[in-house]
């Protein structure tokens, strides 16, 4: 996944005329992407199949949500592809500075959101005792929302290292230009699974009647 | 490729701003639909409005942030299947585990 | 001809630089010699999964036999399925795909040739990984049977965690891990654990690899070489990774769940806290299905390059053969359930399922009546290659019409769980997919050797193959109507099951035979074969338009592609009949293109070996021997280490650039205008 961000384009003495005209990382990732949407698919539809089951022991999962807090952290989270884009387009004017400015904002605003999931498990735990063993329905909850919490540090690790080089370096080259766009691609498609997620979990999500 | 060849076509910060206080907004329908819904006796019709509004938020994340619009077919394509694939495969085993029901018949 | 070694500036280690020995294996990123790899390895795995076979059929001879216990039997035959499967079929697949890939579309690599080399190595240590478990792992007897005997005899004396039993203590729940039979109530102890975790790593590498292929054809054909111009078998391995690309994430989150349940203590598939086995069906069956596809679908490919060539005629319908191998993979998502029909799963569910099952046999047979249109009228030659391939379609025809039986509920609710079932998947994936693989390595092999393999042997082989594989599997059709179980450890001598039994352990091992028959001919030909020369096959396709073995760059002149089979069309031209009549100086072509690509007019910089591939493949399976082991203090480390030595890994591949700046300013000049010199039409 990281990975990918890091292969450069490969120069072999290829005419590529028979080439789609996009860039191989950047086709890459958006191929990884689109099977990204299976991952989460299979880890929702978890969700669903759980959520409002009757007969499960101990709560559910939408009878505990913190809706407005919940809601800050998803704007939270929002407004940091906005500030990831603004990234992007700083360094296509090559303002090296503003480049920096914005990666270390997006990655601030996406820790932040690291830290209200942490918040909320927490005090899903220990205020209402719900744990992954508690039933299914916390066990798909904590499945789904805790692989799109690794999805969103291990972007803000890619940030962050990216941060880093230009500061080291004091900017970012062509060829890291790239790769702030691949992890641009890849922060925004976390972004938009928790724009479902929101949705479909948060707001629409009822307990059994 | 560098980031520069494509950028002409692209936003400007200033449109990623507006853009930004649309999706803001959009949020902000959801949140308050979520309190309000029951005073406004939607029934059925609330599930409708907050999934077009989530809709209409993903579209233009990965529209206008992800550049999709901006792009080849190629990438539009990967993306649009990936996207119909899980959609569908995943409601027909929602339907088989009877979570999604089919009415009528 | 890679660029020399040089003092890197960008990484405080030594870049690798050696082209022989041990390090420039571990350190490669050339295709070719990572589609070796994957090979060996494959083959490796094909012998252990066929003892493991033996062991099974030995036990199945004779009624009340008393040779394994039924813990080992579980053991043996969850192992057998898992191994062919993902340690034999598809890392062969991958083997024909990483090598010939690149050939075949004309292109020097494949898009991301350290991530290529990463997707073999996280494959390598996934495998040792899941087979570790014969040494680490542990697992509860099975419950309900008595345990005297066999030759694990200590299992008797209780077994389970903590004793150590070799055969015994390996994972046991079936190779599709069913629900709750493979959880922590009924499979307690690791061997399980084992199981989910080395497949989730075997799939992460196929996953890497799947995005790799796709990148490759979609933009690193030759030029001319345009979509519908590629040789089937580029177009099979591009619908195969398509075909993984959508199909791995699916399984990757089931295996997720499993893995919470056994570790954590998630309830995803604890029935009796309300969570719901048939998830795990749909959720292992959508993946599993268009997994058969991944598995058939490259022999397909194969297949349909060796039949046109021993034929001497075009392949019969090339776009509706590739428009039939895409809809075979587009329709193998949709038919999942039918694996399910004694699930309980809605009759509306299973007359849908039934009918789009049935949909399936229209592109197949659309394969095969054009492979038979290949052959009909052809000038047939019928080298080993050939005999495998038209073995491959007799066999696969068998299994594809048996296939259709279970594609009829009623009918399917007889057969399912019973040995025929187990005679139809293995006519099409040993009588499919395994006869094409061996004829992609006859067909092939000059071009990893330079010579071709010995004809009489392959014969026998192939003869001998055909007899075994009939006599082990055909008989297996009549065992299962008479009502003979799939898995069944032990059956009473009344059922009048043993003389076919008997029959199919032959079998096995004549076929076991032929294996052996096999190796002898290729480390043989390996150094003694026949010397091939450019061209032993009289082939179509441009992945033989550059000398034997394949020089490291692969083509020193891409070849600039005017339609399909284009080789051919070099060598061919009509005649007043309008038959193929070989040109007069076919040979002098033929010598030209070899002189030309053996003699590069510049040296041609290829991309530089590297550790970061190996090392950041390594973290993984320490991390997930951490995870088995959590609980511990040692395990919680090793979990931390793991993380550190991957995450370490690929900073290091971040800062190391692909190939490193050329020595000298006039070599890199030459090198220039070589690589624009095919390309003086750059239309984009």
């Amino acid at each position: 996944m990281a990975d990918l961000a890091h292969e450069q384009t490969m120069d072999l003495g290829h005419p590529e005329h028979e080439s789609t005209g996009v860039d191989n990382r950047k086709l890459g990732m958006w191929a990884f992407l689109s099977s990204e949407f299976l991952f989460f698919g299979a880890l929702i539809s978890n969700y669903l199949l759980y959520s409002n089951r009757p007969g499960f022991a101990g709560v559910y999962p939408s009878e505990i949500y913190d809706i407005p807090f919940t809601s800050v952290s998803s704007f939270v989270l929002l407004m940091s592809s906005l500030t990831m884009v603004l990234a992007h387009n700083a360094l296509s004017r090559n303002d090296q500075g503003g480049t920096r400015t914005w990666l270390f904002a997006t990655a601030a605003l996406g820790s932040v959101f690291l830290g209200g999931q942490v918040f909320e498990f927490t005090e899903f735990i220990t205020l209402h005792d719900m744990k992954l063993t508690t039933n299914p329905a916390a066990s798909a909850f904590y499945l789904l929302t805790g692989f799109h919490g690794t999805h969103v540090a291990i972007g803000v690790i890619m940030l962050l290292s990216l941060w880093g080089i230009s500061r080291r370096q004091g900017e970012l080259s062509e060829k890291h230009g790239m790769n702030l766009e691949l992890v641009g691609l890849y922060w925004h498609f976390v972004d938009i699974i928790w724009i479902v997620i929101f949705t479909v979990v948060y707001l629409l999500s009822v307990p059994p009647v | 490729m560098s980031v520069d060849e494509h950028t002409p076509h692209h936003p400007t910060p200033a449109q990623y701003w507006k853009i930004a206080v649309v999706l803001a907004v959009l949020t902000a329908l959801e949140v308050a639909l979520y309190y309000i819904h029951k005073a406004l006796e939607l029934g059925n019709f609330n599930s409708i409005l907050l999934i077009l509004l989530a809709a209409l938020k993903f579209v233009i994340v990965v529209g206008f942030y992800m550049h999709l619009r901006y792009e080849k077919p190629t990438l539009n394509r990967f993306f649009t299947a990936g996207f119909i694939l899980a959609a569908s495969l995943y409601t027909i085993v929602l339907t088989a585990l009877g979570v999604v029901t089919i009415r009528g018949g | 001809m890679t660029a020399t070694a040089e003092r890197p500036t960008t990484t405080i280690f030594r870049r690798p630089s050696s082209t022989t020995g041990i390090w420039s294996w571990l350190t490669t990123v050339d295709h070719k010699r990572i589609g070796i790899m994957y090979g060996y390895a494959a083959f490796f795995f094909f012998l252990i999964g066929g003892i493991e076979a033996l062991l099974l059929r030995i036990q199945l001879a004779q009624a009340n036999s008393e040779f394994l216990t039924a813990g080992a039997y579980n053991a043996l035959f969850t192992m057998h399925g898992t191994t062919m499967i993902f340690l034999f079929v598809m890392p062969a697949s991958a083997a024909f795909m990483n090598y010939l890939l690149p050939l075949l579309i004309g292109a020097r690599d494949v898009a991301f040739p350290r991530l290529n080399a990463l997707s073999w190595w996280i494959f390598f240590f996934g495998a040792i990984f899941l087979y570790s478990t014969f040494f680490f792992g542990t697992s509860a007897a099975p419950v309900g049977v008595d345990g005297v005997g066999g030759i694990d005899g200590n299992l008797a004396a209780g077994g389970g965690p903590g004793s150590f039993n070799f055969l015994a203590d390996s994972p046991d729940g079936g190779w599709f891990g069913y629900q709750p039979n493979a959880g922590p109530l009924y499979s307690s102890g690791t061997a399980m654990d084992y199981w989910a975790l080395g497949l989730q790593i075997i799939g992460l590498a196929s996953l890497v690899s799947s995005v790799n292929f796709v990148v490759t054809v979609l933009n690193l054909r030759a030029k001319g070489m345009r979509l519908l111009r590629m040789p089937v078998f580029a177009w099979m391995t591009t619908v195969t990774s398509f075909l993984l690309l959508f199909s791995l994430p699916i399984i990757a989150v089931a295996l997720f769940m499993v893995t919470f349940d056994r570790q954590f203590g998630s309830l995803f598939f604890a029935a009796s806290n309300g969570g719901d086995p048939i998830l795990w069906q749909h959720l292992f069956w959508l993946f599993g299905h268009p997994e058969v596809y991944i598995l058939i679908l490259p022999a397909m490919g194969i297949v349909s390059e060796i039949l046109p060539t021993f034929s001497r005629k075009p392949l019969f319908g090339y776009s509706a053969v590739v428009f039939a191998g895409a809809a075979i993979a587009f329709l193998g998502f949709g038919v999942w359930a039918h694996h399910m029909f004694a699930s309980g799963i809605t009759p509306v569910a299973q007359a849908a399922f039934g009918l789009a099952t049935m949909t399936i046999a229209i592109p197949t047979g659309i394969k095969i009546f054009n492979w038979l249109g290949t052959m009909w009228m052809g000038r047939i030659h019928l080298d080993t290659p050939m005999l495998f391939a038209i073995g491959f379609v007799a066999m696969f025809t068998i299994g594809g019409l048996s296939g259709v039986t279970h594609a009829v509920v009623p009918s399917d609710w007889q057969q399912t769980d019973t040995y025929y079932i187990v005679a139809h998947f293995h006519y099409v994936l040993f009588g499919g997919a395994i006869f094409g693989l061996f004829g992609g390595l006859y067909y092939w092999f000059p071009k990893i050797s330079g010579r071709t393999m010995n004809e009489t042997l392959g014969k026998v082989h192939f003869w001998l193959m055909m007899l075994g594989f009939n006599l082990t599997f055909a008989p297996m059709h009549w065992l299962g109507l008479q009502g003979m179980v799939r898995r069944t450890w032990k059956y009473a001598p009344e059922t009048g099951l043993e003389p076919w039994n008997v029959a199919v352990t032959i079998g096995a091992f004549i076929i076991a035979l032929s294996v052996l028959i096999f190796m002898f001919n290729w480390f043989t030909s390996r150094r003694r074969g026949r010397p091939s020369g450019l061209d032993p096959w009289d082939a179509r396709t441009v992945e033989w338009m550059t000398p034997n073995p394949t020089p490291e760059y692969n083509f020193a002149v891409p070849p600039v592609v005017t339609r399909l089979d284009h080789f051919w069309h070099l060598k061919y031209d009509q005649d007043a009949e309008g038959r193929a009549a070989r040109k007069a100086d076919a040979d002098e072509i033929i010598a030209r293109i070899e002189h030309e690509q053996l003699n590069p007019a510049a040296p041609i910089h290829l991309p530089n070996p590297s550790y970061f591939p190996l090392v950041a493949a390594l973290g993984l399976p320490t991390m997930f021997y951490g995870i088995i082991y959590h609980d511990a203090l040692w395990a919680k480390a090793l979990i931390g280490v793991g993380a550190i030595i991957t995450l370490a890994a690929l900073i290091g591949w971040g800062m190391e650039p692909l190939e490193e700046p050329h020595e000298g300013h006039e070599d890199h000049e030459l090198d220039e205008e070589l690589e624009l010199a095919p390309g003086d039409g750059h239309d984009g």
